[in-house]
């Protein structure tokens, strides 16, 4: 087959533009550590939240030194606790059920984001920076109501956040 | 009649059947573009907040899903109908093998569409028993009508049918022509089918096995994780069925109306191979984000998807360098001056071209979007409505409006109206979709997302970034406008040329590539082996993902509820419905008994 | 018709025709390339990877 020398060319320029590419998309893996929502939970029963300890009672909870977990229920047309409020500085793992639908869980503006299943359980794990207000949306269509389903994800002061943990419930 | 005694004979002229119905599928898809262009300005001035008073936010998902389903499915798949029955019978030189059965196919394709049609609007009724607003991906547990389901699962049948049609017609060619080459558009016809065969296969099972007992009530529920991967396994093939309609349009056609001919004869096979290859297994790349699916199989799918850049690459370089050579056919000189010696004056040129570059730009947020974790920016924000308007919504839909400038002359001898107004039509569209998608695109970065009647919250303000959020949803709104006007102009222009009388001599030929089919090797005709490949490429891809997520959900899905259950009220409704009849009928019985 | 200019006998093309070389074309396509690479660098590295909230796990 006869292929013009100007098309080889272009051919080789494709194909490395693709090993780049792919190449980033790596890099962000293995350097800054990005990772993928994965199939890391046990599946879940959906209609059975109440049931689960995590889900039951959706909260944030202190798990470490500086790590907290947030277990999240999507709902329509909402998300449980709201608003979400972790301390600044430091690491947060949402975990996010449905109860129903299919939802997203998407902090605007930022890179948190994942879909929402039922019957599976989301787990993201993000390093929050300073004190900052994020509106937090569900960004697949769950319903007639899907536009007014809205929450906060409020990164608060480590005292303040100690402070309202003390004052309200410590479940 | 007709037969034009020194002028070359037209399409309709040499088939006239054929070219029936090549008019009837244009037509059904361009019934479907002036639906889903209503609903589309509709919720581009509901969204953006310009005019919220046609419709409430509640239905905006029943316009929604209007919009998605009538352009997605029904403008794309009728007109690709239509131009592959014209490409078939072309490029063979021989009509089909017995238009009774075309007129078959295309009857169960329209009753089909009609059928999910119906139900999607009449979510606009409230006294209607029936709505479908699941959007175009009908993701479970949202539950349509069991008239939704029913409808698509029709309408792929009826593709299927066309394709073996198509096949078929192939076969009685080739039994005449033992020792040809499948002439080009042939090829890609065949390529494209074998590609939709092995595609719509997963969705027709997820509604024939899941979602149409589901909705019917035979089955309790459904594994979400499942029948979305089902849908994906389809939903990315299914826009290279949308592409590969317009890749045939700028392999064949462009270059002779640029004035010169295909470059190369054997790349354009192997880049339609590497389609038929690559589309299919690729589908995951849609599910970046779903939880139950592991990164590794995230991974294959993407290291595929980029892959699959390379036959657009490839294509980006063929069509570009045709034109060129039309260009210096046309007496075209300098390094780019030749670009200024093309026939920027037919729409068919025009139209295409700029499609082209839309293209060029839509291949740059596909990247984005196939960059697995660069995912988490975009996903589900308007930066991917943004990226396929300009794909599918401009590289394909221009494509097709363009080439019917072209094309339909040649299937009923009537002249274009006014190709100022065709020309003028296309621009608009160039501009209206440059201000809207890459207001949309820069809506997705700040994190807008997409689907939504409101996109404004309460609760907090989108970050200022390439705009305000006010700003570009003007920008939007204005793209969205002329979209409109312009899809207008396209119908009106169309209307009119068919009140146009009958002439002849608007035959058209395309003359044959540069580098022609003997310099392709044997093999990239053996569709066999390229099936044989696909298939197994696709098993390698799905096996283990699929039966992961079987493994995990079940194939009934863990415990997932339906929303709303229509089985119950449709029952109910029938049981109300039925008692009267039957009352009626056993009045009507006892009476005639007593007649008699 | 005008014999186009950047047309000449191809060394290796054995059918003897001449041959074309879209050099227009290869400039439009590197100009392409360029861009894509610099719009790719731009949004993944700086926009992507600079945002709040990374997913690390
Ligand atoms: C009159 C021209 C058009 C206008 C004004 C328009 C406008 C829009 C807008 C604003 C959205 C986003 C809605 C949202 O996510 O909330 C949208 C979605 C969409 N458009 Fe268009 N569009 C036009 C033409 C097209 C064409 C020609 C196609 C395809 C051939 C197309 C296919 C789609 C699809 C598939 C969606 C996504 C639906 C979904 O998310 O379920 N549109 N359109
Ligand atoms: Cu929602
Ligand atoms: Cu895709």
């Amino acid at each position: 087959m006869h292929i013009h020398a100007y098309e080889k060319l272009w051919l080789a320029a494709s194909i490395l533009l693709i090993l780049l590419l792919i190449g980033s998309v790596t890099y962000g893996a293995v350097g800054p550590g990005v990772a993928m929502v994965s199939d890391s939970e046990p599946p879940i029963d959906a209609q059975a939240l109440d049931e689960d300890d995590r889900f039951s009672e959706p909260r944030v909870e202190q798990v470490g030194d500086n790590e907290y977990v947030a277990y999240v229920v999507a709902y329509q047309f909402g998300f449980e606790p709201s608003p979400i409020v972790v301390p600044e500085n430091s690491t947060v793992t949402f975990y996010v059920t449905s109860r129903d639908v299919i939802h997203g869980f998407e902090v605007a503006g930022t890179n948190a984001n994942t879909m929402v299943v039922p019957g599976e359980v989301s787990k993201i794990t993000v390093k929050t920076d300073d004190r900052q207000e994020y509106g937090l949306i569900c960004n697949e269509y769950c319903g007639a109501g899907h536009h007014v389903m809205e929450g906060k994800v409020n990164v608060v002061s480590q005292a303040e956040f100690d402070e309202r943990n003390s004052g309200g419930d410590d479940a | 009649m007709s037969d034009a005694i020194e002028a070359e004979q037209s399409f309709v002229d040499k088939f006239p059947d054929e070219a029936r119905i090549v008019r009837a599928a244009l037509l059904s898809s361009f019934l479907a573009l002036a639906l889903g262009a209503i609903f589309g300005i509709i919720q581009t001035l509901h969204r953006t907040g310009v005019f919220r008073g046609i419709i409430s936010s509640t239905d905006y998902y029943t316009s929604l899903t209007a919009h998605g389903v009538f352009l997605a499915i029904s403008f794309t798949t009728f007109f690709l109908v239509g131009l592959f029955t014209w490409a078939v019978t072309r490029s063979l030189d021989r009509p089909l093998i017995d238009i009774r059965i075309t007129w078959t196919w295309y009857a169960i394709m329209a009753v089909g569409m009609t059928m999910t049609g119906v139900s999607i609007l009449a979510g606009f009724v409230p006294a209607l028993d029936m709505s479908a607003d699941v959007l175009f991906t009908f993701y479970a547990p949202l539950q349509a009508h069991p008239m939704f389901y029913a409808g698509l699962a029709v309408f792929i049948v009826g593709s299927w049918i066309a394709g073996a049609d198509w096949f078929r017609t192939f076969l009685a060619w080739k039994r005449d022509h033992p020792d040809e080459r499948i002439p080009l558009q042939t090829f890609m016809v065949l390529t494209t089918m074998a590609m939709w065969y092995i595609a719509s296969s997963a969705v027709a099972a997820s509604v024939l096995i899941f979602l149409l007992p589901w909705s019917l009530g035979f089955i309790d529920s459904v594994n979400p994780t499942l029948t979305r991967t089902l849908f994906w396994f389809f939903g990315h093939p299914v826009v290279y069925f949308w592409l590969m309609p317009a890749y045939l349009l700028w392999y064949t056609v462009l270059p002779k109306i640029a004035g010169g001919r295909l470059f190369s004869d054997p790349l354009a096979r192997v880049v339609f191979v590497l389609f038929l290859l690559l589309s299919t297994p690729v589908g995951i790349h849609h599910q970046y984000l779903d939880p139950g699916i592991a990164e590794g199989f995230k991974f294959i799918s993407m290291t595929n998807t980029m892959f699959l850049l390379l036959p657009s690459l490839l294509t980006a370089f063929t069509v570009v360098a045709s034109v060129e050579y039309g260009a210096r056919q046309r007496g075209g000189t300098g390094l780019l001056g030749w670009l200024t010696d093309l026939p920027w004056r037919k729409p068919e040129f025009t139209g295409m071209m700029l499609a082209g570059l839309m293209f060029a730009a839509g291949g740059f947020s596909g990247m984005v979007n196939a960059g697995m974790n660069i995912n988490y920016m975009i996903h589900n924000t308007i930066w991917v409505p943004g990226h396929f308007h300009l794909t599918v919504g401009t590289a394909v839909a221009l494509t097709f409006m363009a080439a019917t400038y072209w094309i339909w002359p040649q299937i009923s001898n009537k002249p274009v109206y006014s190709r100022a107004i065709g020309l003028f039509q296309v621009v608009v569209w160039f501009v209206g979709m440059a201000l809207m998608s890459n207001a949309m695109h820069a809506q997705g970065i700040m994190g807008v997302p997409r689907r939504t009647a409101e996109p404004e919250y309460s609760g907090f303000d989108y970050p200022t970034m390439f705009g305000g959020f006010e700003e570009l949803n003007v920008q939007i709104a204005i793209g969205g406008t002329l979209l409109f006007v312009s899809t207008v102009l396209f119908i009106g222009n169309l209307v009119l040329t068919m009140g146009n009388p009958k002439v002849s001599g608007l035959a058209e030929s395309l003359p044959p590539a540069l580098s022609g089919p003997d310099d392709a090797p044997q093999v990239l005709d053996s569709l066999r082996l390229w099936v044989g490949i696909a298939l197994t490429l696709v098993v390698l891809a799905y096996a283990l993902p699929l039966a992961a997520i079987i493994n995990r959900g079940g194939l009934l899905g863990p415990g997932v509820g339906t929303y709303p259950a229509w089985i119950a009220p449709t029952l109910d409704a029938l049981a109300a419905a039925v008692t009267p009849i039957l009352g009626a009928v056993g009045g009507a019985a006892s009476l005639a008994g007593v007649i008699l | 018709m005008g014999q186009n200019q950047a047309a000449h006998a191809s060394s290796d093309d054995v059918s003897g025709e001449e041959e074309f070389d879209p050099i227009g074309t290869l400039t439009l396509i590197a100009i392409y390339f360029v861009i894509l690479l610099l719009a790719w660098v731009y949004i993944y590295y700086i926009e992507f990877l600079g945002r709040d909230l990374v997913v690390v796990g």
